[in-house]
């Protein structure tokens, strides 16, 4: 039991340096293909964390907060479910099992926060601005950003100490069928994620390159990487041309 | 010029990089990042209105309003506010509203630009890249997933705050600068279209358990899929996922029935 307390608070530390890459420069190492590689590095098995995080984040592909829409939170999601598989040597395929309901149940709780805790803090806020107290307003702002990461990275670690006992004994009675349905979901899912993000790019000229680069796999077997690396011939090529006509077009108007 | 003027230093705009980091760790439903956007500007508020208790309150009310664009760019709009922040505090007659003005107009446009180009072209990049690597237990999966987003995040970070500062309002009604813009987005958007659509032919599979044909001609019915064209039914998944958002169905509705689908084709042995 004293080794599970050890895990929780490895865990909750990880969680806790996911949570706040959104204070040092959004860098998205709160991704699970991040995430999934610390867990396993703190808990001695790297390679499974890598493999679980890559798996995780194909999963949580189109998981992406763009304006006032908040995706699943999958810090939590991608740490316990990755923990769990490392802790207690179960199926890789399980990680998917644990994280998508997780990540749906913590996000739960992170709206909380920024509909309630975070208003409510920039309230106070509202009134240091209005005596014109910058020193006040640092206070409250450093408190409720990083506040709120401390509140959600314990979350996780105390549902990780609490919950793998258990998951352990709920996942014993989960019937085979549902255990492979969310390996068979973890094939599908990723289309989703792709089709949100083609959703963002697309736009009537650029949509032959989405069946290019399809083409290029399905029937040439070309890794993703060789892919993207013509791509970035293609769009050297393009802002070449386009480069040249606008600054024709700019010549055009000066004579 | 007088003695008074007051300038902004290299160090608040250093401060102001700094800060611009936070932009999204105090996100909230009622005005989303302004708690951390005000905390951005305030050494410039600090330098410009430290001495003046009445326009530093108004300055700091200005920031706290709503606030919505994209954490890697924000930076651009930070440095163009920075100096008209400047300008404000040295000549009298600055209209003060047009701060509000110009941050509300730009952040619009900007967020388009930049979320798509960073949580869209270059995070797939990033994904279709490091989840290649990291399927094979690789470290360099996440090491290489953690570079191609920060490298041009922080680059973008850096510059757009130094020439946000220099040209400041005038930035986008430089048609240059907006031409180079709207190329450089066009051109990732269609490496970011090719990674998606190699990715799906690689990374989404489908396996079905039904078998066509009896004895020892059976075969699986994926095989006979596949001869109409490899990786036809991902694709086809693909395009019916494309088209539910088109129908403005909820991204988690769809991901909850393909789990359900999943889970009964596995009882009925579909899958």
């Amino acid at each position: 039991m004293n080794n599970l307390l050890t895990q929780a608070i490895l865990v909750t530390l990880v969680a806790f340096v996911g949570y706040m890459h959104s204070y040092v420069g959004s860098t998205m190492h709160n991704r699970p293909i991040v995430m999934g590689a610390l867990v396993g590095l703190v808990l001695g098995d790297l390679k499974t964390g890598i493999i679980i995080g890559g798996t995780l984040e194909l999963v949580f592909m189109g998981a992406v907060p763009i304006g006032a829409s908040n995706p699943p939170d999958m810090v939590s999601g991608a740490v316990i479910g990755t923990a769990f598989v490392i802790v207690s040597d179960a199926e890789i395929g399980m990680a998917v099992t644990l994280a998508v309901p997780i990540a749906s149940l913590v996000l739960l709780f992170d709206n909380f926060q920024m509909s309630v805790l975070l208003p409510w803090m920039s309230h106070i806020a509202d009134k240091y601005a209005a005596q014109g107290d910058a020193d006040g307003i640092d206070r409250v702002t450093r408190i409720a950003s990083i506040g709120n990461k401390v509140v959600l990275s314990l979350v996780v670690g105390i549902s990780f100490y609490l919950g793998v006992p258990m998951i352990e004994t709920i996942l014993a009675v989960i019937p085979e069928w549902i255990t492979r349905g969310f390996d068979v979901a973890a094939g599908i899912i990723p289309a989703l994620g792709f089709a949100m993000l083609a959703k963002m790019l697309v736009t009537k000229e650029t949509v032959a390159f989405l069946l290019l680069g399809f083409l290029l796999t399905a029937y040439l077997g070309l890794p993703t990487f060789g892919v993207a690396l013509g791509g970035l011939v293609v769009a050297l090529i393009l802002i070449n041309n386009n480069n040249n006509n606008t600054v024709k077009e700019i010549d055009d108007d000066d004579f | 010029m007088t003695s008074n003027t007051k300038k902004i230093t290299q160090s608040d705009l250093n401060k102001v990089f700094l800060r611009s980091c936070t932009l999204d760790s105090g996100w909230d439903y009622e005005r989303q990042q302004h708690l951390n956007f005000c905390f951005t500007m305030i050494p410039v508020l600090r330098r410009l209105y430290g001495d003046d208790k009445e326009k530093m309150a108004a300055a700091l009310q200005r920031h706290m309003e709503f606030m919505s664009c994209t954490p890697h760019i924000v930076t651009l709009l930070a440095g163009i506010v920075a100096a008209m922040e400047e300008e404000n505090a040295n000549s009298e007659e600055f209209d003060e509203t047009s701060i509000p003005a110009v941050k509300t107009s730009l952040m619009g446009p900007m967020a388009g630009i930049g979320d798509s180009f960073f949580w869209g072209t270059l995070l797939t990049i990033a994904v279709g890249i490091g989840c290649s690597l990291s399927a094979q237990g690789s470290i360099a999966g996440p090491i290489v997933f953690f570079l191609i987003i920060n490298v041009p995040g922080f680059l973008s970070r850096y510059y757009g705050l130094k020439y946000g500062y220099e040209l400041g309002s005038k930035f986008f009604s430089d048609a240059k600068s907006q031409a180079i813009i709207a190329n450089v987005t066009k051109a990732a958007g269609v490496l970011g279209l090719m990674v998606i659509g190699s990715m799906v032919a690689s990374q989404v599979s489908i396996d079905l358990a039904v078998m066509v044909g009896s004895g020892d001609l059976a075969m699986p019915l994926s095989e006979y899929i596949s001869w109409i064209m490899p990786c036809f039914l991902p694709l086809c998944t693909f395009i019916l996922m494309y088209y539910l958002l088109g129908k403005n169905v909820k991204s988690t509705t769809i991901l909850f029935c393909v789990i359900i689908i999943s889970c009964l084709g596995c009882l009925v042995g579909i899958f």
